[in-house]
């Protein structure tokens, strides 16, 4: 195998959010379309959540560039914790309406008001967790009146659910709660985006013995996979330049490796 | 570029001390089990110690049942039989019978049984001392029961005699009984002087026609006690006894005036009508 194969196969699990490396997996699928579902529904808001790593994100914006050809809809990929600025900013990109000055909620809504839309809006809102609660509360307020639809994502820690509190709780419509992968589902989602970028000879490398431990690492967490992989290919890629490759064999991935890998990434501490 | 090398060396530290754990679990467990497997063994040596201690004693205990099973084990208590040999006439017999069954070769074990003669030592040697502990008074019971198994021997050995002869032996016993018994009552009675004790004695020489002697020893008791009927009338039989019948008369007379002793009467006038000689 050339090294190229190996330079190929770490970009493939670089740690970003492009809806094209978006992977369908069985179960990922049923949940993207009862999302989708739902906002053909008037609902006035949805909740996607789930912990780090499992896919919010990409999941929006998969969401976002199946929708934007047939309606509206905006995303917001990066929290505007101004209020004002907040306003502003939906003004512009809704209504398109460009506001010098301070805009407060009262004024927002009279640019709502006095203009109509062919079709509701949808608003994607990520990492909605860092939103403050006043904020949220005129989230609330404006999706209460039907003009705005609103789809945020938030995170489910261990150390404080977000989802318990009385504000989200009361103005949730419908919540889809986004999960890990299994061990299964881990080596479709590797072998899939491997396969999708043409790296056929290692996306063969993954028998379900190595699939098995990245899990035991990994707990199917996505995002922490792609970083444990990435590394992975890096030291493949090392290795090749070396020389070394006979040392460490190319038909399967060694458990040597992949705990090497985990030690970079920090999922071992060692 | 990573530093596989050093990723490498890291790596290794890592599986070194992943492996820590299992090594002492490991070796642990074989140190746990090594001591249970020795405590185990060493109690099963102390039950197979006392397992033999109770085989040994339950065997022991059941010798005389072996010998009339006349199982192997009998022939370990040839050493028995040869000791009761000894002793006993019949032993022999029993010998011969435990030879005839005696296997070829004898195990330690068996030979562990010699022990259950020193019982039957023991039960045959056990009355001497019993008898060596007795008090000087009875050494002399003693020595007067072996005079009577002497005399007694002939006696079982002429069954088939005339019963007078019998009769005769037995009288020469009694003799030998009473004239014992007094020299012992006099012992007593020089000890303690007791007029009922010199008065059994008159009494007992009276009996054996030793009238003088009872004479004496009834006066003696007189002496001590004036008031003692069978005393005066032993003195006074005495001296009838002795020829002296006038002299009993008048002593007879000089009692019955203080005491009014009807047996005194009676006897006076046996003696004054002739009745008693």
């Amino acid at each position: 195998m050339s090294s190229s194969i190996y330079i190929n196969s770490k970009d493939v699990f670089l740690d970003t959010v492009n809806s094209k490396d978006y992977i369908q997996l069985d179960r990922v699928s049923t949940i993207y379309q009862a999302l989708k579902d739902s906002i053909k529904k008037p609902l006035k808001m949805i909740l996607l959540y789930g912990k780090p790593g499992t896919g919010k994100s990409m999941f929006l914006t998969k969401l976002y560039n199946d929708l934007s050809s047939s309606q509206k809809v905006h995303i917001y990929r990066t929290p505007i914790l101004d209020e004002s600025e907040f306003y502003k900013t939906l003004a512009q990109d809704i209504f398109t309406t460009k506001y010098n000055g301070e805009l407060n909620f009262t004024q927002f809504m009279k640019i709502v008001n006095n203009i109509s839309l062919d079709s509701i809006p949808v608003v994607l809102l990520d990492e909605a967790q860092l939103y403050s609660d006043i904020l949220m509360e005129k989230i609330r307020l404006l999706s209460d009146t039907r003009t705005i639809k609103f789809v945020i994502t938030l995170h489910k820690t261990e150390k404080e659910d977000l989802i318990a509190k009385e504000h989200f709780q009361t103005r949730i419509w419908e919540s889809i709660e986004l999960e890990n992968a299994s061990t299964t589902e881990l080596k479709t989602y590797i072998q899939k985006k491997l396969m999708k970028a043409n790296c056929f000879d290692t996306a063969n490398m993954f028998t379900n013995k190595s699939v098995h431990k990245i899990f035991k690492l990994t707990n199917g967490n996505y995002r922490d996979t792609n970083k444990l992989l990435y590394t992975l290919f890096d030291i493949y890629t090392a290795y090749d330049e070396n020389h070394q490759l006979s040392s460490i064999g190319t038909t399967h991935i060694p458990n040597k490796l992949i705990e090497m890998s985990a030690i970079h990434t920090g999922l071992i501490d060692a | 570029m990573l530093n596989t090398r050093d990723l490498e060396q890291r790596w290794l530290r890592y599986k070194i001390k992943s492996y820590i754990p299992h090594f002492i679990i490991f070796t642990s467990i074989i140190v746990i089990s090594v001591i249970i497997l020795t405590f185990f063994n060493s109690d099963k040596k102390y039950a197979g110690k006392l397992l033999q201690k109770i085989n040994k004693t339950q065997i022991e205990a059941k010798t005389d049942k072996i010998v009339i099973t006349n199982t192997p084990k009998v022939t370990l208590l040839e050493d028995d039989t040869k000791v009761k040999s000894t002793n006993y006439k019949e032993t022999p017999v029993i010998s011969s019978k435990i030879q005839e069954n005696k296997p070829s070769n004898l195990g330690d074990d068996s030979l562990k049984l010699a022990p259950s003669l020193d019982f039957m030592k023991s039960m045959q040697h056990s009355t001497l001392p019993y008898y060596k502990e007795e008090p000087v008074i009875q050494q002399e019971k003693a020595l007067v029961i072996s005079e009577e198994v002497q005399e007694l021997e002939p006696i079982e050995d002429i069954q088939p005699e005339v019963v007078t002869e019998e009769e005769v032996k037995r009288i020469t016993i009694k003799r030998r009984d009473a004239s014992n018994d007094i020299r012992d009552i006099i012992k007593r009675f020089k000890k303690n002087n007791n007029p009922a004790l010199s008065l059994f004695v008159a009494k007992k020489y009276y009996e054996l026609e030793e009238y003088h002697k009872a004479y004496n020893y009834a006066l003696i008791t007189n002496q001590i006690n004036r008031d003692i009927d069978a005393s005066w009338i032993i003195f006074a039989k005495s001296l009838v006894k002795l020829k002296q019948r006038d002299m009993a008369i008048k002593t007879l007379n000089k009692y019955l005036k203080s005491s009014h002793s009807s047996s005194a009467k009676i006897l006076r006038d046996e003696i004054i009508s002739g009745k008693f000689k």
